[in-house]
């Protein structure tokens, strides 16, 4: 399976914040989720691939091209969404449509009305008086109608409720059914990807923490219940968190056979995907 | 084609503006030259042409500061950067152009207005051109709001300099009816263009290392 974007020690400095050699790889045909809590450097990640700020150093390739040497052929095949309030507002859809479909060189109209009748978007409506969910959609209305073989998406389903979230991800869906070579999103809401995605990055105070495919991911992890008195100093360091309680503790682990010879009796359940994340940041299990 | 596309974006999003700076343009000449007789119509297109594009220019720019994402959604298209500068400065001359129309049919109804001649349009290029040579570059640097309240000062006090530089002892440029107009308006345009030219080349220089929202 070819990578379609492969960025490695990728680095990237702010006053108080930096992305710290940052590497990871898209594969092909894949549902890829970003995950990190807020502040983690996921939309400087972001941003920093697409150029939009300038990186320290690193590499950065999409479809195994050059991204400094090929941006605009290479942007001509990714679609983007921003997340909320990346249009002129007093425009109507219509208008804004049209600035963005003169920039790539395969806008499909036809897609385009598609989208637009699919979500039940009017393009002679004004692009302010959108609710949150409705500008999604039209983000993706956008991001969808120049044939991308790439989706790049930034938080996009933070604030939506569950009905737009559902869509959402059900366009996603189709889109890989129908052709896209893949799909790129940043979230916290990890919910999401317990859905929808294929492989997952972490990232955590500017590092990628971790870059694996779910199934094996939620595979690995256990979160482990017991009696805190049985814990040992040693024990203790086969944990990525632990909480405690007057009642015992909850601990999440990827030594889970360790765990177990040490501690035959304790409760282990499969993880969420946010418990992966909040157990990697150092939060309660 | 991606310059124009980018500059109908430029007009798009003031849109509700370009109408109301347009009869400004029309009317500023004729106000203008009954107010004050002395400087016939001339003065009037000088004024109309510094304020449309200054306000236009600074409209544009408000609205590129109210949404800063969405300059940055251009930019992860395959619109360049240097497309997105180019496209202000076109939209400043394609303002320009328009004054110059709006001003030689009025003093082709209006022959009190003075003469819309070459060498008039050619002088109101540099002016225009300098402007916006400065303007820009050093609102791609400082941002919106810094360069606002410079500029803003400078335009307000222009209907009270000009007048006061057009009387200034001392101030003839008779010398030049001895050159041909072709070539004093010539070596004008020619300055203007590479004014603007330099100018567009470090606000491109600018914007290219700008992070974007």
């Amino acid at each position: 399976m070819n990578d379609i974007l492969t960025v490695s020690g990728l680095n990237k400095s702010y006053g108080d914040f930096s992305l710290q050699d940052v590497t990871f790889s898209l594969p092909e045909g894949c549902i890829t989720g970003f995950i990190g809590v807020n502040g983690a450097g996921k939309t400087t990640t972001l941003r920093t691939i697409l150029g939009l700020t300038a990186k320290s150093s690193g590499n950065i390739r999409f479809f195994g091209r050059d991204f400094e040497q090929n941006e605009r052929q290479i942007k001509d095949r990714i679609g983007i969404v921003l997340g909320d309030g990346c249009f002129y507002e007093e425009l109507t859809l219509s208008e804004m449509k049209s600035i963005i479909a003169s920039a790539y060189s395969s806008w499909s109209e036809q897609d385009f009305k598609r989208y637009m009748e699919l979500f039940s978007l009017d393009p002679k409506q004004k692009i302010n008086t959108l609710s949150k969910g409705m500008r999604m959609k039209y983000a993706l209305a956008l991001a969808l109608s120049h044939h991308a073989e790439l989706l790049i998406m930034d938080e996009p389903t933070s604030g939506l409720d569950p009905l737009v979230r559902s869509q959402l991800l059900k366009t996603l869906v189709e889109y890989m059914k129908n052709g896209g070579k893949g799909v790129f999103f940043s979230t916290h809401i990890t919910s999401d990807l317990d859905k929808i995605a294929d492989t997952l990055i972490m990232i955590d105070n500017g590092r990628i923490v971790f870059q694996e495919d779910k199934d094996a991911l939620l595979d690995t992890y256990r979160i482990v219940k017991g009696d805190s008195r049985s814990l040992t100093a040693e024990i203790r360091k086969l944990f990525s968190a632990i909480s405690e309680t007057e009642f015992g503790f909850t601990g999440i682990t990827k030594n889970v056979s360790e765990v177990r010879s040490y501690l035959p009796d304790v409760l282990t359940e499969r993880p969420s995907i946010e418990d992966i994340m909040l157990g990697n940041v150092g939060g309660a299990a | 084609m991606m310059v124009f596309a980018l500059l109908k974006k430029d007009f798009l999003i003031v849109k509700k503006y370009v109408l109301i700076m347009l009869l400004l343009v029309i009317l500023i000449p004729p106000v203008m030259r009954w107010r004050t007789p002395e400087f016939t119509g001339v003065l009037g297109f000088i004024l109309s042409v510094i304020f449309s594009v200054f306000m236009l220019l600074q409209y544009v720019s408000l609205k590129e500061y109210q949404f800063p994402k969405a300059a940055a959604l251009l930019c992860a298209t395959p619109f360049s950067r240097k497309a997105m500068v180019l496209s202000k400065y076109i939209f400043c001359m394609a303002v320009y152009v328009i004054c110059c129309i709006v001003f030689k049919l009025e003093t082709l109804m209006i022959p009190e207005l003075g003469t819309a001649d070459i060498k008039l349009f050619a002088l109101m290029f540099l002016v225009t051109a300098g402007f916006i040579g400065l303007y820009l570059p050093v609102q791609y640097q400082l941002g919106y709001e810094k360069t606002k309240i410079a500029f803003m000062v400078v335009i307000m006090a222009s209907p009270i300099i000009l007048p006061l530089l057009l009387r200034m002892e001392g101030f003839h440029l008779d010398f030049l009816s001895m050159v041909s107009p072709y070539v004093i308006s010539g070596g004008i345009v020619l300055l203007g263009a590479v004014f603007l030219s330099v100018s567009a080349f470090l606000s491109m220089r600018i914007y290219a290392k700008a992070d974007l929202a």
